[in-house]
C-alpha cells in the first residue's frame, strides 16, 4: 500500500501479569490506514483486546512504539461493555470534551455531528443508563466521534446486539469509514461481519500476530492450521506431494488424493486446507475433472441461512456448506459425489527443507 | 416525672450538632480523597489497608473513644495539646469513627466502577483534573451514602463522646451523653424530651440526604 499509515506499530512488546504467570503480546509490524477499516481476529486470550489498548495508548508498553502520524489525542477506543456516565446521552458526548478549550458553538456542532451521524438524535435528552445495549453502542461510538479521530478502535463491536442491531452497526461503520476517512480497528469473532466492514485482517494466536493481510488472502490463504481454523477453513487434511504423468497431487494420509497446483518437489510433507463451502456435492461421480470420489453424509445441522453437511471421506471428516434449500434434501447415510478446484485448495504448513525424495 | 428544660436541650442540640457535623467534614475532607485513591489505584498491602478500613467500619466507638483518650490525657502523647475533656478532643474522636465509614464506603464505590472505568475516561482524552471530577460526580451517591452513615454513626454515639469529653454541664455535654446522665438522675423527663430530638435530628438528616439520593437515581 502506498499510502502512509496514519498509526503505526513497531516491535511492540506487552505484558499483563496475571495470577495464571502472565501473558505477553508480541507485534512486530501492524500499520492503520486511513480510509480503512482492520478487523483483528483470534481465539479467546490471543491478545486482541490487548492490542487494541497498546495502540490507544492505554498500555504501558515493555518495549516497542506506537504512534499517530496526526499525534496524539488522535487515537480512541471504544470498548466492549462501553460505559454510561451519570446523566443525558448529550452530556455523555461532551464528557470527551471536558478541558479542551473549545468554544461552545464548535462543540455543539460537534455533539450534533455525532448525534446524526450514529441516528441517536432522538436519545439527546434521555439518561445513558437507561439506553438498551444498542442504543448504549451507539452512544459509545457517537462519543468518540465527537473527538474527531483520526483512528477509532472498537473492542467486540457487534457483541450483545440483535441480528437487525449487527445489520445496522455494521453499515454505519462502512459509512463512517467513507465519510470521514478515519482508520477503523475492530476487534470481532464474527468473521462474517469482519470480512463484512473490513478490507483487512489481522490474525492473532497466543499473543503474536499471524497474519495480515487483505480478507480475501487471509480467508483463501491462511499461513498456518491455526489461522486456517480461525478464519474458517476448517478443511485441513495432511499429505504429501505426489507426481507422475505430468500431474501433481497431494497424497491424503489415509486414502485419497488431491491435484493441487505446487512446484514442490516429490515426498514434501503438507497440509491441504480448503473452506467448506468450495467443496461441491456433484449429481454423479466421476462427472468432472475436479471429482474426488464419493462420501457419506454424517451429519446434518441447519439453521435460518445454511446448512452445515459433515461428510465421511476417505474415513476423514470433511465439511461443506448449502443453502438453506438444497441442505433439505439431504439426509443422514446418503452418498454424494464431491469435486473441488484445484485453485480452491491451499498448501499449508510447508517445511522449509523437504527430502528431495522419498 | 419533670418537664423538660427547654433552653437546655436547645443549648445540647446545638453543641451536639457542632461536634458532629465538624467531625464529618473533617472525615470527608480525609476520607473521600483516601477512598478514592485506595478504590482506584493497585499497590503491594493494598488489601490489608482495606481490611483495616473494614475493620474500623465496625470499630466500637468506646475502643475508638479510650485509644484518643489515651493519647490526650495528661503526661501521655498529646497530652500537651490540652484537648482532654474539650469539644476539639471530642471532635477528633468523633472523626476517627466516622473515617473508616467514610473511607470504607468511597472505595467501594469507586470498586463499583469497574476496572475499565479509567482506561474508558482516559481514551476520551479527558485531563486528569477533569477525570477526577468526573469520578466525583460519578460516586456521588455513594458519597452521600457515606454522609449519611458516618453522621448517624456519630450522632448516636455516646462511649467516645462521653470518655474525651467528660459529659461536662455547658461544655461538652451532647445529646447521646446528656440522655445517658438524665436517665441515672431518674429525670426521665429531660432524658425523654432529649431523645425525641435525637431520633428527630437523625430522622431529619438521613430523611434529606436520602431525599437527595434517590432524586438523583
Amino acid at each position: 500500500m502506498d499510502r502512509a499509515p496514519v498509526l503505526r506499530a513497531r516491535d511492540l512488546r506487552v505484558e499483563r501479569p496475571s495470577r495464571s504467570g502472565g501473558f505477553e503480546l508480541v507485534v512486530d509490524s501492524l500499520d492503520l490506514f486511513g480510509g480503512e477499516a482492520i478487523a483483528i481476529l483470534g481465539a479467546n486470550g490471543s491478545g486482541k483486546t490487548t492490542l487494541l489498548m497498546a495502540l490507544a495508548g492505554l498500555m504501558d508498553l515493555r518495549s516497542g512504539t506506537s504512534s499517530s502520524s496526526q499525534g496524539s489525542g488522535q487515537v480512541t477506543m471504544v470498548f466492549q461493555h462501553a460505559l454510561a456516565f451519570a446523566g443525558t446521552v448529550e452530556h455523555n458526548l461532551r464528557v470527551g470534551l471536558l478541558g479542551r478549550g473549545l468554544d461552545r458553538s464548535d462543540e455543539d456542532a460537534r455533539v450534533e455531528s455525532a448525534l446524526e451521524g450514529l441516528g441517536i438524535v432522538h436519545l439527546r435528552s434521555r439518561s445513558a443508563k437507561r439506553l438498551s445495549g444498542g442504543e448504549l453502542r451507539r452512544l459509545a461510538l457517537a462519543r468518540a466521534m465527537v473527538l474527531r479521530p483520526t483512528v477509532l478502535l472498537l473492542d467486540e463491536p457487534f457483541d450483545d446486539l440483535d441480528p437487525s442491531g449487527q445489520e445496522l452497526l455494521s453499515r454505519d461503520l462502512l459509512r463512517l469509514v467513507k465519510d470521514t476517512g478515519i482508520a477503523l480497528a475492530l476487534v470481532t469473532h464474527d468473521l462474517r461481519r469482519a470480512a463484512l466492514v473490513a478490507s483487512r485482517l489481522a490474525v492473532l494466536g497466543g499473543g503474536r500476530l499471524l497474519q495480515v493481510g487483505k480478507v480475501v488472502e487471509v480467508l483463501s490463504h491462511p499461513v498456518d492450521r491455526d489461522v486456517a481454523a480461525l478464519v474458517g477453513m476448517i478443511n485441513i487434511l495432511p499429505g504429501v506431494i505426489v507426481r507422475g504423468e505430468g500431474r501433481v497431487a497431494v497424497e491424503i494420509e489415509g486414502g485419497g488424493r488431491l491435484q493441487v497446483a505446487t512446484d514442490l518437489p516429490q515426498g514434501s510433507a503438507v497440509s491441504v486446507g480448503f473452506r467448506p463451502e468450495r467443496l461441491k456435492l456433484e449429481p454423479e461421480q466421476g462427472a468432472l475433472a475436479s471429482s474426488i470420489g464419493e462420501a457419506h453424509v454424517v451429519g446434518l445441522t441447519t439453521d435460518s441461512i445454511l446448512t452445515r453437511v459433515t461428510l465421511e471421506w476417505m474415513g476423514r471428516e470433511l465439511f461443506t456448506h448449502l443453502l438453506y434449500g438444497r441442505g433439505r434434501q439431504l439426509a443422514i447415510g446418503d452418498r454424494v459425489a464431491l469435486s473441488i478446484q484445484s485453485r480452491d485448495l491451499h498448501l499449508m504448513g510447508i517445511p522449509k527443507k523437504v527430502s528431495p525424495s522419498i | 416525672m419533670s418537664s423538660p428544660d427547654l433552653p437546655l436541650i436547645v443549648e445540647i442540640s446545638i453543641r451536639t450538632l457542632g461536634v458532629c457535623f465538624s467531625a464529618l467534614a473533617v472525615a470527608l475532607l480525609i476520607g473521600v480523597p483516601l477512598g478514592i485513591w485506595l478504590g482506584s489505584r493497585r499497590f503491594r498491602g493494598r488489601r490489608l489497608v482495606i481490611s483495616v478500613v473494614n475493620s474500623g467500619m465496625g470499630a466500637p466507638p468506646v475502643v475508638v473513644g479510650l485509644a484518643v483518650a489515651l493519647l490526650l490525657w495528661r503526661n501521655q502523647p498529646l497530652g500537651f495539646l490540652g484537648l482532654m475533656y474539650t469539644v476539639p478532643g471530642m471532635m477528633i474522636a468523633q472523626t476517627l469513627i466516622a473515617l473508616p465509614l467514610v473511607v470504607g464506603i468511597t472505595l467501594a464505590a469507586v470498586g463499583a466502577l469497574g476496572e475499565s472505568w479509567d482506561l474508558q475516561v482516559r481514551t476520551l482524552g479527558v485531563p486528569r483534573a477533569w477525570r477526577l471530577a468526573l469520578l466525583v460526580r460519578e460516586i456521588r451517591l455513594g458519597l452521600l451514602a457515606a454522609v449519611i452513615a458516618a453522621l448517624g454513626a456519630i450522632l448516636s454515639e455516646v462511649g467516645a463522646v462521653m470518655m474525651v469529653g467528660g459529659n461536662i454541664a455547658g461544655e461538652t455535654r451532647v445529646l447521646t451523653t446528656a440522655i445517658m446522665m438524665y436517665t441515672q438522675m431518674g429525670d426521665l423527663g429531660t432524658a425523654m424530651g432529649l431523645s425525641a430530638v435525637l431520633i428527630g435530628l437523625m430522622l431529619l438528616l438521613s430523611g434529606l440526604l436520602t431525599v437527595v439520593q434517590q432524586g438523583e437515581r
